[in-house]
């Protein structure tokens, strides 16, 4: 909720530290407000978060470009203070030669009429009697009128938009790029849709995963299923370029987070999991490999032939029965005639009825999976279980896939666990409903590399795809995590709520972070001169306005603040200049 | 007051004034000088000079063909010609019931008006009112140099500010011209560099 604006005629600002950089001088809402610059252009960048207060509403926006400008251009070309006094000259260019700013217009709040005034008495009384209703921040509908001030918004201000560092639902993710003011999150906000971390590889997406996860884990409004492809999350890593320590999770929040191995004795990171993940042949359905189908190349005839295996042998039994099978295995008639063994695929195929050279063919394609040593006959439990067990009493449970790396291990494995975890949550949210159980408890689950599984012709058949569109009612939402979000079907992308990028220089993988946004032009600006590794964007349903930041940092003081409780309230360069500089 | 009495209205507009002196009344005023006629008690017109004209009386073309000529010849001719010496001055303002205005006169001063020479104080007064109105109606000319009058008006300006302890008058006057003709790239190069010129800048 938003506080009253003005207290006072002296005091309108939230913070003492709005600085006035500026006028309206044009621009629409269609194009952009355009400001003339009265102070240097070094004092803003693109991405400044700006203020336009006039008459009864202020207006949010972003500075979008910074322009030179002259009342003829020829007064830009010609270097006249060679040929002037540099007195003249530099009058001249007072008068002549200028700059503009190309302001984003996003919101607008309504701050009544002056304060002091009969009529803010009158607006004030009206919205405590309720006949008004309570001042609140909408998208701009108007705009503000020609000469209105500009001003370069304080930390207050981002703190009215983007929520104060000390509520608890808000995390502090990153700095204003200029102000170095604490720019939050709502943590349960954004875990109420799915969302998307991108950027090109490199830009920091795994690095700002880890500071998000530990705000959620810390916040512990919802449990975390963490897809870990590279082995990044659970155990202590070394950053590839700096060759510094980056702690995991597991390290820093101890046994509120699991990790698990995929398959028996594998180490993680020189580390031994908290328990393995074997996944019994019992479990897997025919979908299950279907879905593999462009991995292991599989042909249309795939589904016939499994449909006649689960016929012959039950859901349970089929996998186990199949993989015994001997391929071209040959035996001889008394009369000296080749035929297939009875314990070959061709023997069974023609007692199936399907035809032979199919199910032969599935069963050589299959074989990756046969000889994986995480699928078990009888495992010594039920992995799938427990860790659906684990995320429902509130742990948080990181699969590393140890020395799996293949993406037929990853498309596996996770479609086969999100198929279980969907089920579940389905299922305990409809007995919620009717009153029979508990609230289930919110579950994220974040995939890197998300492209593999939510690509155009994956996503009809993954789990995932079900669950970025419609599982938020069931409490289960996605984190995505990719490089190449134009790979990403493109109805998974449009449910994403919050949007978070780094740097990304493909136009259609921009394009794909943008798409359904308002000001996609100017926010597109943005994304191609963020800083990787430094910077990100924010966008979407999940925060108020988009607005570029400086990302936190993950390191030593990172563990600390949030160890203390503390939000990270400053910023580095603040600490450093309080530390005496 | 001690006043520097010039010459007398000839002819006039509400724009321009065009006054006759003779070389022995005075030393003739400088280009941009600020003059003033005194029509009727508590109404002035300010004017500045932007051009000195001095006519063909008939006899000094007959001179100039003679080949030598006796310099007394010469001094005589100056003094005592027929014709006089034209004075024009563009109208800036007026004076009305104490109260200065940059406007050009209601109406203009009758023949024979005397035409002054404004003091330093005088000058300082009519500039500093309002806010450079004035110069609108030397920039607005077509056929002056305007940039000569303007820059050497500022000078002559500056120099009585600045006996008055105002050292940054010309500073404001120049923003004020480089304001009115920044849409003019050509005119305002020309002013600039007639300022330049003039040296009053460093
Ligand atoms: N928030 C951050 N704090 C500290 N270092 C970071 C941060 N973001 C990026 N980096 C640096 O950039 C490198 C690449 O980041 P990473 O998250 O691995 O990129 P991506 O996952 O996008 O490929 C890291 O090794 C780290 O040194
Ligand atoms: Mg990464």
């Amino acid at each position: 909720m938003i506080e009253k604006k003005r207290t006072d005629e002296t005091n309108e600002f939230v913070s003492q530290d709005v600085r006035k950089i500026g006028y309206i001088v044009g621009g629409g809402l269609q194009e952009n407000l355009k400001a003339r610059l009265i102070v240097s252009a070094s004092q803003v960048q693109e991405g400044s978060f700006v203020m336009i207060p006039s008459g009864n509403w202020v207006y949010y926006g972003l500075v979008t470009n910074i322009q030179l400008g002259a009342t003829d251009p020829r007064f830009a070309d010609e270097e006249s203070e060679l040929r002037l006094p540099s007195d003249l000259a530099s009058w001249l260019h007072g008068q002549t030669l200028y700059t503009n700013l190309e302001i984003l217009p996003v919101l607008m709040l309504e701050r009544g009429p002056a304060p002091e005034t009969a009529e803010y008495q009158t607006w004030a009384q009206e919205i405590e009697d309720r006949s008004r209703s309570e001042p609140h921040l909408m998208p701009v509908k108007t705009i503000p009128p020609h000469h209105a001030d500009v001003y370069l918004a304080g930390e207050g201000e981002i703190a009215e938009i983007f929520g104060k560092p000390t509520r608890e639902e808000n995390f502090v993710l990153g700095y204003t790029r200029e102000g170095e003011h604490p720019v939050c999150l709502d943590l349960d906000r954004f875990v109420q849709r799915s969302a998307g971390i991108f950027g090109a590889t490199g830009s920091g997406k795994s690095f700002l995963t880890r500071i998000i996860l530990a705000g959620l884990i810390q916040r512990n409004r919802a449990s975390l299923l963490v897809f870990d492809m590279h082995n990044e999350y659970g155990f202590d890593d070394i950053a590839s370029d700096s060759g510094s320590k980056v702690s995991g999770l597991r390290t820093l929040f101890q046994t509120r987070v699991r990790v698990v191995g995929l398959g028996a004795g594998n180490t993680i990171r020189g580390a031994a999991p908290d328990f393995n993940l074997e996944i019994a042949m019992k479990d897997i359905c025919a979908v299950d490999i279907e879905l593999l189908s462009a991995e292991l190349n599989l042909k249309e005839t795939t589904s016939t032939t499994l449909e006649a295996l689960v016929s012959s042998f039950g859901v349970e039994n089929w996998y186990n029965e199949f993989r015994e099978m001997e391929n071209g295995a040959m035996m001889e008639t008394e009369d000296g005639k080749k035929v297939p063994a009875p314990q070959s695929v061709a023997a069974w195929a023609n007692r199936a009825g399907v035809n032979v050279m199919a199910a032969e063919g599935l069963h050589s394609k299959m074989s990756p999976l046969f000889h994986r040593n995480y699928i078990l006959e009888n495992p010594a439990s039920d992995s799938i279980n427990e860790i659906v067990t684990m995320l429902q009493q509130g742990q948080h449970v990181v699969l590393s896939f140890g020395d799996y790396d293949r993406d037929l291990d990853y498309l596996f494995v996770t479609n086969l666990l999100t198929r279980r975890i969907r089920e579940v949550w389905e299922a305990q949210t409809n007995q919620y409903r009717t009153k029979k159980s508990n609230e289930p408890r919110p579950l994220v689950i974040v995939v890197e590399e998300a492209h593999k599984l939510l690509n155009r012709q994956m996503a009809s058949q993954t789990t995932f795809n079900t669950i970025a569109r419609e599982m938020r009612k069931y409490y289960v939402t996605l984190l995505i995590v990719d490089q190449r979000p134009s790979q990403i079907y493109d109805e998974v992308m449009s449910q994403l709520g919050t949007r978070i990028s780094g740097w990304l220089g493909d136009d259609d993988d921009i394009r794909a972070v943008l798409a359904g946004l308002a000001g996609r032009e100017t926010l597109r600006g943005m994304l191609t001169h963020l800083q990787p590794k430094e910077e990100v964007l924010l966008l979407g349903w999940g925060v108020p306005m988009p607005i570029p930041i400086r990302s936190r940092r993950y390191d030593q003081r990172f563990w600390e603040d949030l160890k203390e409780g503390k939000a990270g309230l400053q910023s580095e360069k603040q600490t450093i200049s309080d530390l005496g500089f | 007051m001690n006043q520097i009495q010039i010459g007398r209205l000839l002819s006039a507009t509400t724009r321009q004034l065009v006054v006759g002196c003779q070389v022995s009344q005075i030393d003739l005023p400088a280009i941009g000088s600020l003059v003033r006629i005194n029509p009727q008690v508590d109404y002035a017109i300010y004017g500045l000079v932007y051009d000195l004209y001095i006519a063909d009386d008939g006899l000094v073309r007959q001179l100039a063909t003679v080949g030598e000529m006796d310099e007394k010849v010469i001094a005589d001719h100056r003094l005592n010609r027929s014709v006089p010496i034209e004075i024009r001055v563009l109208s800036v303002g007026y004076k009305m019931a104490g109260q200065i205005y940059h406007l050009l006169p209601p109406k203009p001063p009758l023949g024979l008006e005397i035409l002054w020479l404004c003091s330093d104080e005088e000058i300082v007064e009519f500039t500093n009112s309002g806010r450079y109105g004035y110069l609108r109606h030397i920039l607005r000319e077509q056929d002056v140099a305007v940039e000569e009058v303007l820059a050497a008006h500022i000078k002559l300006a500056d120099n009585a500010h600045r006996q008055k302890g105002e050292a940054d008058w010309s500073h404001k006057a120049v923003q004020e011209v480089i304001v009115l003709l920044r849409d003019d790239y050509a005119a305002l190069t020309r002013v600039l560099q007639s300022l330049a010129d003039s040296q009053i800048f460093s």
